[in-house]
């Protein structure tokens, strides 16, 4: 939000109707705060260092010591753990889903964390809105799930996606073009895109919408009551507000879900 | 004449990315709607019934992504 304030300073309120900022880059581009090994490093890396930091604490203080009846806090975690563990990896795989447990937990926890700094006070960014971490989570997920479907399948793997013989053999070839496409290309790709864009539209909706409800009332003094045009905008951007909790806890899920499910349609390659 | 043809092409992007919401929009409604029937008429089902709504939704929902992407590259 500071941003898009910096961004009105050049906009004069009283006579421009649309103050609209340079560049939308603006949003998600920070500068290098400091340099390491000439590696500089951003608010984002910041960030994503700090979301690894808050996951590792929450499930070390979280479930540090183990009671009959945990407290309140270790309860709430030991049932995202539950949720995860039951809810995704035994669903979605099966009795051999334990295994991926870790994995999933890590990433599920990872994005939650990652996507809920976008509502956090004083953060205000989702480290998942730049492309780079969804797309290096998705990477991950399609190495794991390729990994398992030509380790317990073998190379019938690819033969069995490109040549399916349960179908019609003039229609073989379309399905499996579509299917080599789907399964080798769009997987890991629309799995981070998928996060990628929601955070990217959320972030922005609450940007403009809280930047503009908070201009329009700093420059009260200059636009006398017209500055009641920003009270629909702030009200709007509080409702966004809310929703976006919601949309960070459901992404997190969703990637979560769709990573068992892909690893789930790798190993147990049937149709 | 440049700066037109930029804006051009920024137009038309965004007009596809529109079109390329409205099969995703359609197929989205119709895997929620028919989600919401299953619940109501076995409750029972709900939890495996919201499982399944929400992969049929990242499945439709891929072609809006690719869509939302060309736009960006566009």
């Amino acid at each position: 939000m500071g941003e898009v304030i910096l961004a009105s300073e050049t906009c004069d309120v009283a006579n421009e109707v649309i103050c609209a900022p340079a560049d939308v880059k603006e949003l998600f581009e920070f500068e290098v705060i400091f340099t390491v090994f000439g590696v500089g490093i951003t608010k984002t890396i910041v960030l994503t260092f700090l979301a690894a930091f808050v996951v590792v604490a929450l499930l070390y203080f979280g479930l540090r010591k183990r009671q009959l009846v945990p407290s309140k806090f270790g309860s709430a975690i030991e049932a995202l753990l539950e949720f995860v563990r039951d809810g995704v990896a035994k669903d979605v795989i099966g009795p051999e889903g334990y295994k991926y447990v870790p994995y999933l937990t890590s990433l599920f926890f990872f994005i939650l964390v990652g996507n809920l700094f976008e509502v956090t006070p004083f953060i205000n960014f989702p480290i998942t809105s730049r492309m780079a971490i969804p797309a290096f989570l998705a990477l991950v997920t399609y190495v794991i799930f390729m990994f398992m479907g030509f380790a317990k399948n073998g190379f019938r793997y690819l033969i069995d996606t490109i040549w399916p013989m349960h179908v019609p053999i003039g229609l073989r070839w379309l399905v499996g073009l579509i299917e080599l496409v789907s399964v080798f290309l769009l997987r890991p790709f629309t799995l981070a895109v998928r996060l990628f864009a929601n955070m990217v539209a959320g972030h922005l909706m609450l940007t403009l919408l809280l930047g503009s409800g908070v201009i329009f009332f700093t420059a009260v003094g200059d636009i006398g009551i017209r500055a009641l045009i920003g009270v629909p905008w702030f009200v709007l951007g509080v409702a966004i507000f809310v929703f976006e909790i919601v949309v960070s806890v459901l992404q997190a899920y969703i990637f979560t879900l769709l990573s068992a499910v892909y690893i789930q349609s790798s190993i147990q390659f049937e149709h | 004449m440049e700066g037109n043809i930029e804006v051009l092409k920024g137009a038309i992007a965004l007009i596809g990315y529109g079109l390329a919401a409205i099969g995703p929009g359609i197929g989205i409604g119709i895997v929620v709607g028919n989600a919401i029937t299953a619940m109501a008429r076995q409750p029972e089902m709900a939890g495996t019934v919201r499982t399944t709504m929400f992969l049929g939704i990242a499945f439709t929902e891929a072609l809006a992504l690719i869509g939302f992407v060309l736009f960006f590259i566009a």
